[in-house]
């Protein structure tokens, strides 16, 4: 456990050190201190996610702390290992793209420092279970993780994105602050492990603490309707922070809610019912305002908001299968989610550090702009295309085989003796089954309009991967999404432990059979490599005494085309958005000269985030005007104020001093 | 051996159903008609030939149809031929089944739009659109059989399908409604989409293909075929009791397939291709009726109709 710890304090050192070493080492120490922080890290972590157990080290503060509980845990250990290893990709991808702001010495200096504090931070969240430490390493994860988005804040639109994220945050910790204290008065300790007496109760308590640590959490993760800063926050942030935010940041509110879950014990089952309809719902609507956006960034970030959605599909459906008393549908769902949380990391950094080549060659985040980009940087646009299949869920790749998982425990909740519980898992099975189709519409539309066609604009300077140590991380990544993909099985012997925390009742026997499935699959895959390059080899066959011959692509006799009348991100989402209009409204603003043969027009259209415009918008509004009601009390003047000041003293000396 | 016998007998029939509903169409219109084994000489024909490929492509659009008549391969062998069974079976194979379906559309669309042809593009924005529709709709009618049989895997799932109790008949309709809807959004037919009016703004499945020739087309044909086939015999699977011995199983299910491609000509022959704005109304049809049957089989189950 001091190793963890040592390798948490080497990760934030390399931050400091950074500062303090020239402008082109700044990114190399970092790494190498992040490259030292997995020799103490990972051995501790994979050794708990192996073996089972947990390592726990007592740390004594002094005043209102007391004496807190360090615990790694397979449930910690797993998020651990994400966040280091995040933390690590991240800092070698930095050390190519951070190149853009040469000259800026000042902040890289404050880049480096902070990825270290918030890559830190995340990990002491993971392993601190004392309820003020806790909130301390929280918000030093949220604060620290704020001066990144801010990073450049010259732009006006990131200083408000920066600031909307800043608010979120605090917003979602009042949640758990509350949530927090109320648990640690009920039960009389500030350890979270005392909190299982209170939250297993099945009482209002226990439900009502349950809901605001799932709202404080879900603030972090990105449940529906508390997401709206994600769409603003990862697109401001520097890419290789929206990787690290969105492919391991996040997480930590889905390790929130788990650990909470951890200590409820068996849980209600309308908590388990809430659980899977809100994850349905998050995952529809995210991947629905994803095919709507025209930045790739912000695209991004609302899948992450579906994965998020998919991740607590497999949370609720584990917990009706501890509700119902079913081990085997609740090891389905909590392995479904766990696989998705280290997936979701997997293709989700692949597609941010990919967006973000996208991004340094070609200065621009809109779609619309891009096209043809796989023949300038054709590695890039094959890991991106990976990526792409994997987190659309198809078979080859690790999307797929987390969400089959989730699938086969829904299927198996059909055979369960409630209607309640089959209407839920048909509900979340079509949902599923929905996300999935949505998904593949978004990623054709993202990888087909960037990386395939023709540039709609013309690049300036042509794009090309040169930079090296951009696709390090990419390429590390993209294996790791083949290996599962193809090896399944071998993610149950590292996930087993953990399942099992939350499925005490679960018999090691009962994982056989997925084991058997998925020896199944790994083989069915390679047959269908096989098979396709049987086919691909055929046509090559056929084709070698042929002639085959190159030309224009075929418009239907129409020569004279350009480049910009290709279908764009917006046209080839349209019929869809045209299905949902309720759902994701557009602005559409078109500008035209009212003249017979107009020389000039433009189409502009903006999405509304329904929660925002229904819910966060007129709460604001509602809470400005109570808020406006003490406005008087700011008049400006330094008099008044000095007057307050004074009137405050003499209170307080009354007060000390006794009115008798 | 039988089973293998069977499994190259489908694997070989697709195009001759193709070629049974012109026949049915041509009929229907008081033409003689091409030849129902025309669809096989144009396939050879098509295999014989070279290729002209866009300069805008890239290997995506190449390798596209080879992972198209792959994957669609590989779904035939997870569905189960009626007394047969099928080659690759585990809990959830359905689930691979459909993403294999939809690992070949992926291909394709971007096939398409690597041609940065607007029509192609049009044609792809098209055809995900609705695949959105017509997967859920799938997945419910998945849902509905789970329920029934209490099965997870679609050999268990159709072995037991038949030996269900007495509300299954409606049921049945239903979903075998929904199938063929399927089979006609999927397999691009009339009212979906119409095979026969090439270059049209209409269209959706044709118009993404048009920069292909040569084997790749080919490919394309035949994987489009063995989709409606497949569907066809899920189908029969619905239909076709368990308890039958070979011969007449296997009779009986080849009738039911040729059926319903029968069915698919005559619709075609009947009505018109739906204004694009009406295709998803049309589809979500197949989601209700199969949300019907998913209703009617919980309702029974849980004895609130009796």
């Amino acid at each position: 456990m001091i190793d963890f710890l040592a390798g948490a304090a080497l990760i934030f050192a390399g931050g400091f050190a950074a500062i303090f070493v020239v402008e082109k080492a700044k990114a190399w120490a970092f790494f190498v201190f992040a490259a030292a922080a997995q020799l103490f890290i990972l051995p501790p972590a994979f050794g708990t996610l192996l073996n089972g157990g947990q390592l726990v080290l007592p740390v004594h503060f002094s005043g209102p702390i007391g004496t807190a509980y360090l615990r790694l845990d397979p449930l910690a250990a797993l998020f651990a290992s994400v966040t280091s290893v995040g933390a690590l990709l991240t800092s070698i991808y930095s050390i190519g793209y951070m190149k853009m702001y040469r000259g800026q010495r000042a902040a890289l200096s404050s880049y480096f420092f902070f990825v270290g504090m918030m890559s830190a931070s995340m990990l002491l969240v993971e392993v601190t279970q004392n309820v003020i430490l806790f909130l301390i390493v929280w918000e030093i994860m949220s604060v620290s993780s704020f001066f990144l988005v801010a990073f450049e804040n010259g732009d006006d639109e990131v200083r408000k994105s920066s600031l909307y994220y800043f608010i979120a945050m605090q917003a979602g910790v009042a949640f758990l602050i509350a949530a927090l204290a109320w648990a640690s008065a009920a039960s009389g300790s500030l350890d979270f492990s005392s909190f299982a007496a209170v939250l297993c109760k099945h009482d209002s308590v226990s439900m009502l603490l349950f809901v605001l640590f799932f709202v404080g959490f879900g603030t972090k993760a990105g449940i529906v309707p508390m997401h709206t800063w994600l769409p603003r926050a990862h697109p401001a942030a520097p890419t290789g922070v929206s990787a690290l935010m969105s492919g391991v940041m996040i997480k930590t509110g889905i390790y929130g809610i788990l650990r909470i879950l951890l200590l409820s014990g068996i849980p209600d089952y309308r908590l388990a019912y809430g659980v899977l309809v809100v994850s349905v719902i998050t995952g529809i609507f995210g991947v629905m305002n994803a095919i709507a956006q025209h930045d790739i960034k912000r695209l991004l970030a609302y899948h992450s908001i579906e994965n998020i959605g998919i991740i607590g599909m497999g949370i609720g459906v584990g917990m009706l299968g501890l509700v119902y008393n079913n081990p085997l549908i609740a090891m389905l769902g909590f392995f479904g989610a766990v696989l998705h949380v280290v997936n979701h990391f997997t293709f989700k950094s692949v597609l941010f550090y990919g967006s973000g080549v996208v991004y340094s060659q070609t200065h621009t985040r809109n779609m619309d702009n891009l096209g043809g980009l796989s023949k300038y940087i054709p590695l890039t646009s094959l890991m991106f295309l990976i990526a792409s299949l994997a987190i659309t869920g198809l078979p080859l790749f690790n999307g797929f085989i987390s969400e089959l998982a989730i699938y086969l425990g829904l299927a198996r909740s059909f055979s369960e003796g409630s209607i309640a519980m089959v209407v839920a898992a048909l509900f979340g099975f079509s949902g599923l089954a929905f996300i999935g189709a949505m998904a593949l519409l978004c990623f054709t539309k993202v990888y087909g309009i960037c990386f395939l066609g023709l540039p709609r604009t013309k690049y300036h300077v042509e794009p090309n991967e040169r930079e090296r140590t951009l696709l390090v991380p990419m390429g590390i990544l993209t294996v790791v999404i083949v290996g599962i993909g193809l090896l399944p099985w071998l993610t149950i012997d590292l996930l087993k432990n953990v399942v099992m925390e939350f499925v005490p009742s679960l018999n090691p026997d009962q994982l056989v059979p997925l084991t058997g499935i998925f020896r199944t699959i790994s083989g069915a895959l390679a047959a269908l490599i096989g098979l396709t390059g049987l086919f691909f080899g055929l046509r090559a066959f056929l084709l070698r005494k042929r002639k085959v011959s190159r030309y224009k692509t075929w418009d239907c006799g129409y020569q004279v085309g350009s480049s910009r009348l290709q279908y764009t991100s917006s046209s080839f989402a349209q019929p869809f958005l045209h299905l949902v209009a309720e759902l994701v409204p557009q602005k559409i603003h078109v500008e035209k000269q009212p003249v017979l043969f107009p020389e000039e027009a433009s189409l502009e259209s903006h999405t509304q985030d329904l929660s925002e415009r229904y819910i966060f918008r007129p709460s604001i509004g509602i809470l400005n005007k109570f808020l406006n009601l003490f406005s008087w009390i700011q008049s400006g003047r330094m008099q008044q104020y000095i007057m307050y000041g004074l009137v405050f003293l003499v209170v307080l000396l009354i007060w000390i001093l006794g009115i008798k | 051996m039988p089973k293998a016998v069977a499994e190259i007998v489908i694997v070989i029939s697709p195009l001759f159903f193709i070629g049974l509903i012109s026949k049915v169409k041509s009929l229907w219109a008081g033409r003689k008609g091409a030849p129902v084994l025309q669809p096989y000489y144009d396939f050879f024909k098509l295999m014989g030939k070279g290729e002209v490929i866009s300069t805008t492509t890239s290997p995506v659009f190449r390798i596209a149809p080879s992972i198209g008549i792959a994957a669609t391969f590989f779904a035939l062998t997870i569905i189960p031929i009626p007394v047969f069974g099928s080659v690759i079976h585990f809990e959830g194979d359905f689930v691979l089944f459909a993403y294999l379906l939809g690992l070949s559309k992926f291909l394709m669309v971007l096939g398409a739009l690597d041609t940065g042809s607007s029509f192609e593009g049009m044609g792809a924005s098209r055809e995900v659109t609705y695949s959105t529709i017509v997967e859920t709709a799938f997945f419910i009618v998945i849902g509905s059989l789970a329920l029934l049989t209490r099965h997870f895997s679609f050999e268990t799932i159709f072995a037991s399908v038949n030996l269900a109790s007495g509300f299954s008949p409606l049921v049945k309709i239903l979903l075998v409604v929904s199938l063929f809807i399927m089979l006609l959004a999927e397999g691009s037919r009339v009212p979906v989409d119409d095979p026969n009016t090439h270059l049209e703004l209409t269209m959706i499945h044709e118009v993404m293909v048009l920069d292909y020739s040569g084997p790749d087309l080919a490919f394309i044909q035949y994987t489009a075929s063995l989709k409606m086939t497949i569907i066809s015999i899920l189908i029969a699977d619905l239909l076709v009791p368990s308890s039958l011995a070979l011969i007449p199983a296997c009779a009986l299910s080849a009738s039911i397939v040729a059926l319903v491609f029968v069915s698919v000509g005559v619709v075609e022959s009947l009505i018109a291709r739906s204004r694009i704005s009406h295709i998803p109304q049309f589809l979500f049809l197949m989601t209700t009726l199969s949300l019907t049957s998913f209703a009617v089989v919980a309702f029974f189950l849980f004895g609130i109709i009796r």
